[in-house]
Formats: structure tokens, C-alpha cells, sequence
């Protein structure tokens, strides 16, 4: 029965679903390969598939509800506040049973403005952990936020790296390969800090390679910014906001090494990095 | 346990940026976008009470699980016979296996004349898909989630997804065809 032996379903309901996975791009290239090859043989299920893909995109076209600024703002004054009740502006008072969470937000009806007020400003200085050192004058803070913000969205990731390899061969090629350069990737797993692998980050509008080593349960980002001017400058401790990040300079790129470590531990990680790397 | 810094933080940067998804969700499962503002609301507030145990991922779909939860929980308080029993959904993927057999006919509108339906035609027919089918559809091709995705939110196995999926827009595609 099966005649064309590429594994796929042989009958119409089975083949149907293989279409659709093929449009959402849920198969692997050699299922998409040989379902193309059905629909180049198939004339109805070309139609169905052209069918499927036209109504795709219309649907995907559809006109998206649009968050208006007082909604988003509404929200994140919530969260900033952690207050429930600025939530209800549009509502009358709720009944008396309603949990009473604060009475000044009884004030105005069931809406604070002053808490929802004072928020929406808390909210955008504290919206990123790392406008701390934003607030900073300087083109070194200003890095130094977004090595903060690449490290906290690294940890919120899937992965917090794209190239997961604790061989330096296959991380430093990968890094080349991308950004046409890669910093010195020692691996100093027997002094406890593994090498697990490395990623792209885009800092000041530049892509900068970025390595990832991991002590005991802790992850280190180390952003190696290629350097012209050669400058070379000692660890200087930048640590804010629960993060410890310490900044230096060897003449070839400027470090910055972050985690959520205590600073002796990063410390020691620096003096072991920088040895590693003059030791080859 | 998060600070309150460390929860606000991470509440701008896994809730924040889905919102308008949120919304979409909210407003094809209750009907309309007010509906959807109110539940958005509430979904956001759940959110923000269980930040901590976002454990990484999908922030989308971990947001979109909480928006699903508060629009049936809404639906039921609101509108208690919008609501469908377990046994109906079982007949409905029963229904929808079975139709995935009949294939494309002499009747289906070609490609081009889907690529001009109109809008207002294309949301009426959305709407009236039932609803396990019109929810697996908007969490695919209006929120865009894998199969994976969707199979976990609504704690069916993958196939049940593919069916529902091939179901809802089988439907459309006739609907689109008829309204020409």
C-alpha cells in the first residue's frame, strides 16, 4: 500500500494535517521535503495548500486590538504598585465585601489617582534593573546597562545561550563566524567556572560577543567589547542592584563580567580569567 | 522571593511586550474588546501575583495560559451558557477527525478569492466557529504559537491541536467560499 514510501500518512485526513504542519513550519526538513514533493505530484492538494496558506495570511491581516496608552500605563501602574485598586478606574465602588486593600484607595471612588500617579513614575525609572546605571552619566554606563539588561534577558530566555558547547573550539568558531572576531574563551572548569557555551549580544547598537560560564548554580555573562584604541585599564567593581559587575580592559577588548555571584566570587572568576588568558 | 523591585522588573519585561497579544486572545474567546480590556485585567493581576514562578520560556504563551484561564472564568460568571461541557468537546474532536477526511472538493473557492475576503465577512466567520476550534486558531494564526504551545495550554495531546486546527480553518475556508 505504501507506494511512495517517504513515511508520510497515506490516508487524505492524515495527509490534510501534514499540509497545515507543513504552513505553521512544524516539520523537519525532510518531512517538508517529501509533503513538497506530495504537493507537486498532487494537483488537489496544491489547491488545498494554497487554499490553506491564502487564509493564513488574511487571518494573520486581520486588524490587532490596539493597547491604548492609558490601558498599558493602567497595568504597569498595577504592577509597579503592586495595588489592585488603581485596576478600577472605570468600575463603581465595589461592594463592601470586596477585600479592603489600603483605605486611601477608597478616596476617589475605588480609583487613587496619587498612588496610580506616583506609580506610572516608579514604573519607568524602575521598568529595567538596569536604568540604575543608565541614570549614570557616561558612555561606560551606558554600556554597562545594557551588559546588565543582556544578562537579566538572558536568564528570562529559553536558553541562556545560542551556541551551547563547553569546547572553546566550537564556541570561539561559531562567535568568528557571526561577528568576524572572538575573544579568548579559556575553559576553567577544574577551577570552577565551565564554559557552557556563547551568544551574540547587541549593546549601543553594536554586536558584541558574549561568553557564558556557569559556577555551581550561578551564571556568568562575560561581554568582550573589541577595543581600537588599546586602552588598558584594572578591574573596576560597577555592581548595582543585585547584580555584581566588574569592567576591565586589556588593550585587545574591554570586559564586563556580570552575574548574580557576590563579589569575591566574581572577583576571584576576573583573576582566574585573566590569568588563564596571559597563560594561553 | 523576588523583591519588589526585582518582581516589578521582571513583570516589564515578561507581561509588558504581550499585552496586544493578550487582548487578541481575550477578545476572540469573550466576543468583544471591552470584555477583553476587563479580563486583560484580571489576567494581569494573576500575573503578577504568580511572576515568581515564571520559570522561563515562552513568555507569551506563560501569559497567554493565565489570559485563557481568566476568559473562562469570566465567561462563566458572565455568560454560564456560552460555556461547553467536556462531552461536547470530545464529540466536537470526534467530528473534527472525521471531517478531516473529506477532502478538498469541486466546491472549495479557489486561493485568490480567499486572499480578497473582507474583513468584516472574515471575523463573522471566526466568531462563529465553535469555540475549541475558534481558540486553537487564534492561538495560531492571530498569536502565533507552536503546536507545542497550544497542546500544553489546553492540556490536549498534539494531535487533538492538528485536528481542531485543520477543523477551524476547513470551516472558514467554506464559510469564505459561500459568502462570495
Amino acid at each position: 500500500m505504501n507506494t511512495r514510501n517517504d513515511g508520510l500518512p497515506e490516508d487524505a485526513a492524515g495527509m490534510n494535517l501534514m499540509l497545515h504542519a507543513l504552513i505553521d513550519g512544524e516539520l523537519d526538513a525532510a518531512a517538508a521535503m517529501a509533503v513538497e514533493r506530495r504537493i507537486a505530484a498532487d494537483p488537489s492538494l496544491a489547491a488545498e495548500h494554497a487554499r490553506i496558506v491564502a487564509l493564513q495570511l488574511v487571518v494573520s491581516s486581520l486588524p490587532k486590538p490596539q493597547v491604548s496608552d492609558a490601558f498599558s500605563a493602567r497595568i504597569a501602574a498595577m504592577a509597579a504598585a503592586g495595588n489592585v485598586e488603581v485596576l478600577r478606574p472605570r468600575t463603581t465602588p465595589a461592594p463592601a465585601k470586596s477585600a479592603r486593600t489600603g483605605w486611601s484607595a477608597r478616596n476617589f471612588g475605588s480609583f487613587d489617582w496619587r498612588a496610580m500617579a506616583a506609580s506610572i513614575m516608579i514604573s519607568a525609572v524602575l521598568a529595567s534593573g538596569a536604568t540604575q546605571w543608565a541614570m549614570q552619566p557616561g558612555a561606560t554606563d551606558s554600556f554597562a546597562a545594557g551588559v546588565a539588561s543582556g544578562h537579566q534577558r538572558s536568564l528570562l530566555a529559553t536558553s541562556p545561550v545560542d551556541v551551547v558547547s563547553s569546547d572553546r573550539h566550537t564556541v570561539k568558531p561559531w562567535l568568528d563566524a557571526r561577528l568576524g572576531l572572538s575573544p579568548p574563551a579559556p575553559d576553567m572548569a577544574k577551577d570552577g567556572f565551565a564554559l557552557i557555551g556563547g551568544r551574540v549580544e547587541v549593546i549601543g547598537g553594536r554586536a558584541v560577543p558574549a561568553l557564558v560560564y556557569r559556577h555551581r548554580e550561578h551564571l556568568i555573562t562575560l561581554v568582550a567589547e573589541p577595543q581600537n584604541a588599546g586602552v588598558v585599564t584594572d578591574p573596576v567593581d560597577l555592581s548595582e542592584g543585585g547584580f555584581s559587575l566588574v569592567h576591565w580592559s586589556d588593550g585587545a577588548f574591554a570586559y564586563w563580567a556580570i552575574s548574580d555571584m557576590e563579589r569575591p566570587e566574581l572577583d576571584d572568576f576576573v583573576a582566574r580569567f585573566r590569568a588563564a588568558i596571559v597563560t594561553g | 522571593m523576588l523583591s519588589n523591585n526585582a518582581q516589578a522588573d521582571r513583570f516589564s519585561e515578561v507581561v509588558m511586550p504581550h499585552l496586544a497579544d493578550a487582548l487578541s486572545l481575550a477578545r476572540w474567546l469573550t466576543g468583544n474588546a471591552t470584555d477583553a480590556e476587563d479580563v486583560v485585567q484580571d489576567a494581569s493581576m494573576k500575573a503578577h501575583a504568580s511572576i515568581a514562578s515564571y520559570a522561563g520560556g515562552n513568555a507569551r504563551a506563560w501569559l497567554l495560559t493565565i489570559v485563557r484561564n481568566s476568559c473562562y472564568t469570566w465567561l462563566a460568571r458572565n455568560r454560564p451558557r456560552s460555556i461547553i461541557s467536556v462531552g461536547d468537546l470530545a464529540d466536537l474532536d470526534e467530528m473534527s477527525a472525521a471531517h478531516a477526511a473529506d477532502m478538498p472538493d469541486s466546491e472549495s473557492p479557489e486561493a485568490n478569492l480567499i486572499a480578497k475576503a473582507d474583513t468584516a465577512a472574515l471575523e463573522a466567520a471566526i466568531a462563529a466557529l465553535p469555540q475549541p476550534f475558534r481558540e486553537t486558531l487564534v492561538l495560531r494564526d492571530i498569536n502565533g504559537l507552536a503546536y507545542r504551545d497550544i497542546a500544553a495550554m489546553l492540556g490536549v495531546p498534539m494531535g487533538t491541536v492538528m485536528s481542531r486546527l485543520a477543523r477551524a480553518r476547513g470551516l472558514l475556508i467554506s464559510d469564505l467560499g459561500r459568502a462570495q
